[in-house]
């Protein structure tokens, strides 16, 4: 190992990723756009909805009214009517109308209209107006109530969708370029023959292969840094002050997919089909680790695959850290986890790694058959014949 | 002195064929040896034994006094090497491609070394540019100047002109020829063009069917022949090819015999004698390049 040399490979590789446009589209816009796209599509379930209500002007309509202003998730509109409301929310202008009807002695029944088109959200809407009605009630008895309900979710506590999503996207990001980058690059030099002339300058393989390493991680750090900031800015993601810790679980997770690359640049034999090969095995990855939804609202045979996976441990070592606030001591499992299993895939590497072509022989000759046989399609074969 | 390369019964079998059969030659120091040989003769596969890329089945390789096998590292830092295939990293600039590789034999002038070779073979005027956006000619001149970077003893150069149109071929010609005049460097060569062979060499080895079948100066190959010239000429009955001594005489004699036959003689040509007719000679085949 030499410092200088190491620096100089290391450097070399950096500059060939950054030139080359379509690794950077993968790495951070693409996961931007997905970002963006699933956050517009799915996002909005934090939102409620619109409720349409019809003002009274009496002290616990006015509380009801005020409590259901003050939730998140829930817009308030007045409609003059409850048949103006009813109607809006037909028309689906309003997700629910919340009507009073006094039913003497100063007590209100409130009717809330929902609309049968989204059944969830009619069940959030339900849930949220009967919290305040009771809310409202208890305070205007002034008797505590006998049982008080106190919700609270387990996972993903206080996550807004996004907040989940996030931590997915620079998983799944750094996956896509560690596994295919390394296996199509792999399969590139072999093919190029670009193995052998490394072979025959001083340079040991296990050098450049380090320094390209070391370039893919320094890649994937990025890649956390910037989806990061974008996921701030662009969509006020709350990131916990341990987001640091996020680091080494990226580089463990990309040290672990930077494995998995070379074990699948090692096995395939040309570009085409080591391209296929990773996003075969990448794809399914994406949808069976938590990246998108939570592992927990999967079904059971796909939570136990999930813990097969090593998108799974970094995803989970990315959420913990970045927006659930936990220290680098929660995620050291984790970050175990997929350092085991990139061992295992490296070892799985280097059984099959191959310094040239296959099918070296066999192609070198039908390549030599053609080009004797063809003698003249090429001017110059024309011009080495008139030559003689 | 003791030779460049000395070579003794190399010997290289795949499963079903032998690809280099009991070859040996020497190189000497300074000279420009060529292997000549059509497609498949096994030319490549004795300059990548010799490289230390692939392993020989049998005999001794020696280069610049060591011994290449079992342990081919040390000499590979003395030795140049141009591949057939030479694309290289697509997005880094012929400079920076050449600092990397002077860095990778931890030469601490890397960059004035990058510039010198790159003159030595002409490119200093796409130094700044891509390597995938070089010209095929420029490409292979890249590749040379890869081999140069640590000003090794000796440069190996696999069909370096392969491809190329007659132009750019010349103009590798001229790189090579410097190579080995101005840098004084040792040039072992492989081509299937007998031009090339001719105009390059100080000594050629003509290499056919895994074998070296002649290895001479081109002058003393084609001497070789007791022939100065080739006549080739179709009448009635075919197409022929002598080769003669007297070359005047021999023209007169196929004419005036036509005349006394009252046959007609068409496309009558005399050519001096050169590598592919003793190609023919030597294997009783047409030289196909």
């Amino acid at each position: 190992m030499n410092v200088n040399r190491f620096l100089a490979a290391t450097i070399a590789q950096l500059k060939m990723t950054f030139r080359r446009r379509i690794t950077l589209f993968w790495s951070l816009v693409f996961p931007m756009i997905l970002m963006t796209l699933l956050g517009l599509l799915f996002g909005r379930s934090i939102s409620a909805g619109t409720i349409a209500v019809v003002p009274v002007h009496a002290a616990a309509p006015q509380a009801v009214m005020h409590v259901l202003e003050h939730t998140k998730g829930v817009t308030v509109k007045t409609s003059p009517t409850a048949a103006e409301a009813i109607q809006q929310v037909k028309n689906g202008d309003r997700d629910a109308a919340v009507v009073f009807v006094p039913t003497g002695s100063g007590s209100y029944r409130v009717r809330l209209f929902t609309s049968n088109t989204s059944a969830d959200q009619a069940g959030i809407i339900k849930g949220i107006v009967l919290g305040a009605t009771e809310g409202v009630s208890v305070a205007a008895t002034g008797r505590a109530p006998a049982l008080i309900f106190q919700p609270q979710s387990v996972d993903s506590s206080s996550l807004t969708y996004i907040d989940f999503l996030l931590p997915g996207i620079v998983a799944l990001s750094i996956m896509i370029s560690a596994v295919i980058g390394l296996s199509t690059v792999l399969v590139n030099w072999r093919q190029r023959g670009i193995l052998r002339r490394l072979k025959l300058t001083p340079i040991p393989l296990a050098e450049f292969f380090a320094a390209r390493v070391t370039a893919s991680l320094v890649v994937a750090i990025m890649q956390v840094a910037v989806l990061l900031l974008f996921g701030r800015i662009a969509f006020g993601v709350h990131i916990s002050a341990t987001a640091w810790a996020a680091i080494p679980v990226a580089l463990a997770g990309c040290l672990c997919f930077l494995a998995m690359g070379f074990a699948i640049g090692s096995i395939v034999s040309d570009p085409e089909t080591g391209d296929a090969v990773g996003n075969v095995v990448t794809n399914p990855m994406m949808f069976l680790s938590g990246t998108f939804f939570p592992v927990a609202a999967m079904p059971v045979y796909i939570q136990q695959i999930a813990r097969v996976l090593p998108l799974y441990y970094m995803t989970n070592g990315l959420r913990d850290t970045t927006v659930r606030g936990l220290p680098l001591s929660h995620v050291m499992s984790d970050i175990a986890v997929l350092l085991v299993m990139t061992l295992g895939l490296a070892l799985v590497g280097l059984r099959t790694f191959r310094w040239e072509p296959k099918t070296k022989t066999s192609r070198t000759r039908s390549r030599r058959r053609r080009s004797t046989n063809v003698p003249a399609d090429s001017p110059i074969r024309q011009e080495g014949e008139r030559a003689l | 002195m003791e030779p460049a390369i000395s070579i003794t019964g190399l010997t290289k079998r795949y499963a079903s064929s032998v690809a280099v059969d009991r070859v040996a030659f020497q190189v000497e120091n300074g000279e420009v040896f060529g292997i000549l040989g059509p497609n498949g003769a096994g030319k490549t596969t004795t300059l990548e034994m010799i490289e230390g890329l692939r392993k020989p089945d049998e005999g001794e390789i020696r280069v610049l006094g060591e011994q290449v096998w079992p342990d081919p590292r040390r000499i590979q830092r003395k030795i140049g090497v141009q591949l057939q295939s030479t694309t290289l990293f697509d997005l880094l600039t012929a400079r920076e491609l050449l600092m990397l590789f002077a860095t990778f034999y931890n030469r601490p002038d890397a960059e004035r070394r990058a510039d010198e070779v790159l003159g030595q073979v002409g490119l200093e005027t796409k130094s700044h540019d891509y390597a995938e956006t070089l010209s095929g000619g420029q490409q292979q001149r890249l590749a040379i100047a890869l081999a140069l970077v640590h000003d090794p003893e000796i440069v190996f150069l696999d069909e370096p002109t392969t491809g190329l149109d007659p132009q750019a071929r010349r103009n590798l010609w001229d790189v090579i020829r410097a190579i080995n005049t101005d840098q004084r460097k040792t040039v072992v060569l492989t081509t299937h063009y007998l031009e090339e062979a001719e105009e390059l060499c100080h000594r050629v080895a003509i290499m056919d069917s895994a074998r070296i079948v002649a290895l001479d100066t081109p002058a003393g190959l084609i001497a070789s022949l007791n022939a100065d010239a080739r006549i080739s000429y179709t009448d009635e009955e075919g197409t022929h090819a002598l080769m003669v001594r007297d070359t005047q005489a021999a023209v007169l004699d196929v004419l005036e015999q036509a005349r006394e036959r009252g046959a007609t003689v068409r496309d009558l040509s005399v050519k001096g004698a050169d590598l592919e007719d003793v190609f023919l000679n030597l294997t009783g085949r047409e030289y196909r390049e």
